[in-house]
């Protein structure tokens, strides 16, 4: 019997075996997950909103602030067998049709038990029908949420952005930051790039709770940090008057022609007043725009579909998202770096023939100038003052050469690098989001292009890069950051929008450092030469019909005309200033851009001259009507 | 006649002398390491309905008292008066899972499901409990006047029916747990008798397909066939019956290796654990003393169990060895089946955790179950 025994013995030893690995599976291997889940069991959070940091232009007046807004939420789970009911009844309350309200509940980024956010704005007899007949509209509640306010209205929309809700695929990426998934966040302009900076740190209190949910007793509070304020460098003046200048100017384009004798266009332009000194940007404004408070109120089907889906493109910031072929506002750029290779001086004199073709080319490509007539030889102020193209087709086969005989070294790429130099072809960093990087057309990228380079890179390229033409494209903020170079005397300002990051406290946060590190390689003296000829373009060159009347012994003012051919659409219209009291070191780069504006002279250089008229006080006396000029 | 030499003889043969003293310290040791548990398990939620904090750790404690007394009431006892009133024992037993049944004189359980109890002087009397010892005794019974050595198929078949009436009984309760408990006493004592091993595996056969008829003719209900399978397939049961198991396997699993500390453990005094005080004690030991705490209860256990089994070798009769089989095999099962469940390897059953789960019925069998040990081990010379 006892041999029996130990078989029992056996048995029992196997299952003692059994549950000591079991165990150790459990408590040694796998503790980690389990002590998580344990924590997970008796913790909630209830988290508290904090207050959205505000912003102000650069002397504290406000942009966007805070309002509070009634918000109906709905939990579906505590609906319970009412729900058909209750959103009946609660489609009737708030006066929006059922199918709709059924399809804010269906939204699949809430879990049943979270509460969805289905109208905002309500009044509050709402609320307090709602929390008079409770029973009747269980899961519903009515709470206070902050939301924004626009007291400019649609004032530097595109710069200030708006809030919108955080997409399904988005939240597991942000819920470890602390957001909620019925949280809103920036989703463009300033709301976008400050989002970590306005948003503030949720408040949250920690409750221990038992298996019935019950509190046991609260584990502590933290009470929500308001967001940081943003102190821009906008000027609400200035920004309002480019605005308005660029809104009036497109309006009264419209009433011109084009060199066809079709009505132009002009649907859209963007305007740029940039401190030459700092890069800080004093006024952006884009149109065709929208109103910030649509995207407050919830947008209607029709606001939705111009807002995302119309041509216009009215979200489009154009004075940074979008590159454009510059034109002649280009010329002086290009002349910089002329100079600087050596194949301009500030002495020379250049002919500026009605035609040009580069030195041995027998495949018939001819260069045209913006007249038929020939003009003479002229100095480079001259050239840049007229708009010569042909002098700078000359500059542009000279490159050619120098590529031709280095293509193996840096030095090969000269005007590539100049004017990569001047921050074209990437962005300029601004704080702002979707910047464009324009292009500068170089051998590599023609390699990409086989139907317009099927043989490389050939002297064209460099030819009409030096004119600002065809291939070559800038965003407005680039012209401004090369102009204001040009202007500072030769240094890279980063453009920025926000000046002071301020926390609620008053401590700032994060300040605007020098952004004009940069030093580019041209000398004081030939800068000192093109400012001059930008001056002479106002008293006597493309634009002085545009500028006829204006007090240049006041306010100097230099600028370039540029008429940039983009077909099959009308003629980009530009016009790039600079202006101050000083003309050795002038304060402000004014750029303007209209598409479909026909002459720089025409369209542009008005919004330019009114643009600086409106900084310095002076009085509007200007109608336009100036459809002459570059090419 | 010497009477000094007679009376030095009769000295060193008198039963008291040969008390296993190490299988009562363990047995006391275990219900002591029960109180600890039992008072963390059920303090918090006392004290949150302003009761007496102590008052489940006091009526255990009592209970355990009242036990020890059922160990040297049974100790002065020879065990083999067992063998002569086991059949005895066996018809009420009988008479009294019939009669727990009966309307009226049987107690239900507040979730109404089951009735398995007689409510006498404020203390349950589950004779599902009583069960298990009444069919040790009788099965020991039968199988000690067997005349071959190894049981014959006749034999096996007298044993599986004495062994029947009690489990069919038990299991209409319903009371999965005593009945698998039942059937594991029923194993565990034929393999010490001797069966041949063509036998058992037949045994095994019959009882699988036995299992599988269950199963297929609806015998067990749905709320039973969910918690039973929840441990095979943890993701796909359904809520209710997954809650058990995943809280149960939280509260160990967190322990870690030396436990979140005593009182400490939140799953336990946050009441995540559902009868946690009961069947899920051992989630006490695992989430507040770690794999060290679980590994010495369960160390205490193999030594209670080496006990029983040493004094089912010592026994010098085969029914005292039998007896000591069956109690062991008892033990063993209703360990394994409960830490087995608490841990996830095991269906959820209804089944206590000898001397630690709280409950009157399940301390004062198991401490008969000790006397009747201690009854054996003190008479191997008598």
């Amino acid at each position: 019997m006892s041999s029996r025994i130990k078989v029992l013995a056996l048995l029992v030893a196997l299952m003692f075996v059994a549950l000591s690995t079991r165990l150790w599976f459990l408590q040694v291997l796998a503790t980690t997950q389990f002590q998580q889940e344990a924590r997970d069991n008796s913790v909630r959070f209830v988290y508290t909103e904090p207050l959205r940091g505000l912003m102000y232009d650069d002397r504290g007046r406000p942009l966007v602030e805070n309002q509070e807004s009634l918000e109906v939420r709905v939990n579906r789970d505590a609906m319970g067998s009412q729900a058909e009911a209750v959103v009946y009844r609660l489609a009737h309350l708030l006066n929006v049709p059922v199918r709709e309200l059924v399809a804010r509940l269906q939204d699949k980024r809430y879990y049943s038990f979270q509460p969805i956010p289905v109208a905002e704005f309500v009044q509050p007899h709402v609320r307090d029908y709602i929390a008079e007949y409770q029973e009747l509209f269980p899961g519903v509640e009515v709470v206070p949420t902050s939301v924004r306010a626009y007291p400019q209205g649609r004032t530097a929309a595109h710069i200030l952005g708006y809030l919108g809700p955080i997409f399904a695929g988005e939240y597991d990426r942000l819920k470890d930051k602390g957001y909620q998934q019925s949280d809103v966040i920036g989703r463009s302009g300033l709301e976008q790039v400050y989002e970590r900076f306005l948003r503030g740190t949720q408040g949250v209190q920690k409750f221990i709770v038992n298996s019935d949910g019950e509190t046991i007793r609260a584990l502590g509070v933290k009470d929500p940090t308001a967001g940081n304020d943003l102190h821009l460098t906008l000027d609400l003046r200035i920004q309002r008057a480019a605005e308005r200048e660029l809104a009036d100017e497109l309006a009264r384009a419209r009433s011109g022609h084009d060199i066809n004798g079709l009505p132009l266009k002009a649907n859209a332009g963007a305007v740029i007043v940039m401190d030459a000194q700092t890069g800080a940007i004093k006024a952006m404004a884009s149109l065709p725009s929208y109103d910030p408070r649509w995207l407050v109120q919830g947008l209607t089907k029709s606001q939705a579909s111009y807002l995302y889906k119309s041509d216009a493109a009215p979200s489009l910031n154009r004075a940074i998202q979008l590159g454009y072929v510059p034109g002649s506002t280009f010329k002086p750029i290009t002349a910089l770096a002329a100079l600087k290779e050596g194949f301009a001086t500030l002495g020379g004199y250049y002919p500026c023939d009605a035609t040009y073709t580069h030195p041995g080319d027998t495949s018939g490509t001819v260069f045209h100038n913006w007249t038929t007539a020939n003009l003479g030889t002229m100095s480079l102020a001259k050239a840049i003052s007229i708009s010569c193209d042909t002098v700078f087709d000359r500059f542009g086969s000279d490159f050619y050469f120098r590529y031709v005989q280095n293509q193996l070294s840096d030095n090969g790429l000269l005007l590539q690098n100049d004017l990569r130099g001047f921050g074209f072809g990437a962005p300029t960093g601004v704080d702002l989001p979707s910047e464009g990087s324009g292009l500068v057309p170089d051998p590599a990228w023609a390699k990409t292009q086989p139907t317009l380079f099927p043989d490389g890179w050939v002297p064209g390229g460099d030819i009409l890069t030096m004119i600002g033409s065809t291939y070559v494209m800038a965003t407005p903020l680039q012209l401004a950051q090369a102009y204001s170079a040009i202007a500072n005397g030769g240094h890279l300002c980063r453009p920025h929008v926000v000046d002071q990051v301020v926390a609620p406290d008053g401590g700032v946060v994060k300040q605007a450092e020098d952004h004009c590190s940069r030093t580019l390689p041209y000398t004081p003296s030939e800068l000192a030469y093109v400012r001059g000829a930008l001056g002479s373009v106002i008293t006597s060159g493309t634009a002085q019909c545009s500028f006829s009347g204006f007090p240049t012994s006041q306010v100097w003012v230099g600028g370039k005309t540029g008429t940039a051919e983009r077909p099959p659409h009308q003629d980009t219209s530009w016009f790039a200033a600079m202006a101050g009291e000083n003309p050795n070191a002038p304060k402000y780069v004014v750029i303007a851009m209209v598409e479909q504006g026909g002459f720089g002279a025409e369209a542009a250089a008005p919004i330019a001259r009114h643009v600086i008229e409106d900084i310095y006080h002076l009085p509007n006396n200007h109608q336009g009507g100036c459809a002459v000029g570059d090419r | 006649m010497d009477m000094v030499a007679g009376r030095v003889w009769a000295d060193e043969r008198r039963p008291i002398r040969h008390v296993d003293w190490f299988l009562l310290l363990l047995a006391g040791a275990l219900v002591v390491v029960g109180l600890f548990l039992l008072y963390s398990a059920t303090a918090s939620t006392l004290r949150g309905e302003s009761l007496d904090p102590f008052v489940r750790v006091k009526k255990q404690a009592i209970t355990a008292i009242l036990g020890l007394v059922i160990v040297l009431v049974i100790t002065t006892f020879d065990y083999r008066f067992f063998k002569v009133y086991a059949g005895f024992i066996y018809l009420a037993t009988l008479a009294a899972l019939v009669l727990v049944k009966v309307p009226g004189i049987g107690a239900t359980d507040t979730t109404g499901t089951a009735q398995r109890w007689f409510a006498v002087a404020g203390f349950q009397i589950t004779p599902s409990e009583v069960a298990k010892l009444s069919v040790i005794v009788m099965l020991a019974a039968v199988l000690s006047e067997l005349r071959s050595p190894e049981p014959t198929l006749s034999d096996l078949i007298k044993v599986l029916a004495v062994a029947a009436v009690p489990l069919v009984l038990v299991f209409l309760q319903p009371d999965i747990g005593t009945s698998i408990a039942l059937a594991a006493i029923v194993v565990g004592m034929l393999v010490v008798a001797g069966t041949r091993l063509k036998h058992l595996l037949m045994l095994t056969a019959a009882g699988l397909i036995l299992i599988f008829l269950t199963f297929q003719l609806g015998v067990i209900k749905d709320f039973q066939r969910e918690r039973l399978t929840a441990f095979l397939d943890r993701t796909n049961a359904p809520q209710d019956a997954r809650y058990n198991l995943d809280q149960s396997l939280i509260a160990v699993g967190s322990g870690g290796l030396t436990g979140v500390g005593y009182l400490k453990g939140t799953q336990t005094n946050l009441d995540y654990v559902p009868e946690q005080h009961t069947d899920f004690i051992f989630t006490v030991a695992g989430e507040e003393f770690g794999f060290l705490g679980a590994m010495f209860v369960l160390l205490l256990y193999a030594l209670i169990l080496w006990r029983a089994i040493r004094i089912a070798t010592l026994s010098k009769d085969p029914f005292g060895t039998l007896v000591a089989a069956g109690i062991a095999s008892m033990f063993a099962i209703q360990m394994f089946v409960n830490v087995g469940m608490v841990i996830g390897i095991m269906p959820i059953t209804g089944i206590p955790l000898p001397f630690l789960s709280y409950g009157g019925s399940s301390i004062l069998v198991s401490f008969t179950a000790i006397g009747m040990l201690e009854s054996i081990h003190m008479r191997r010379f008598s």
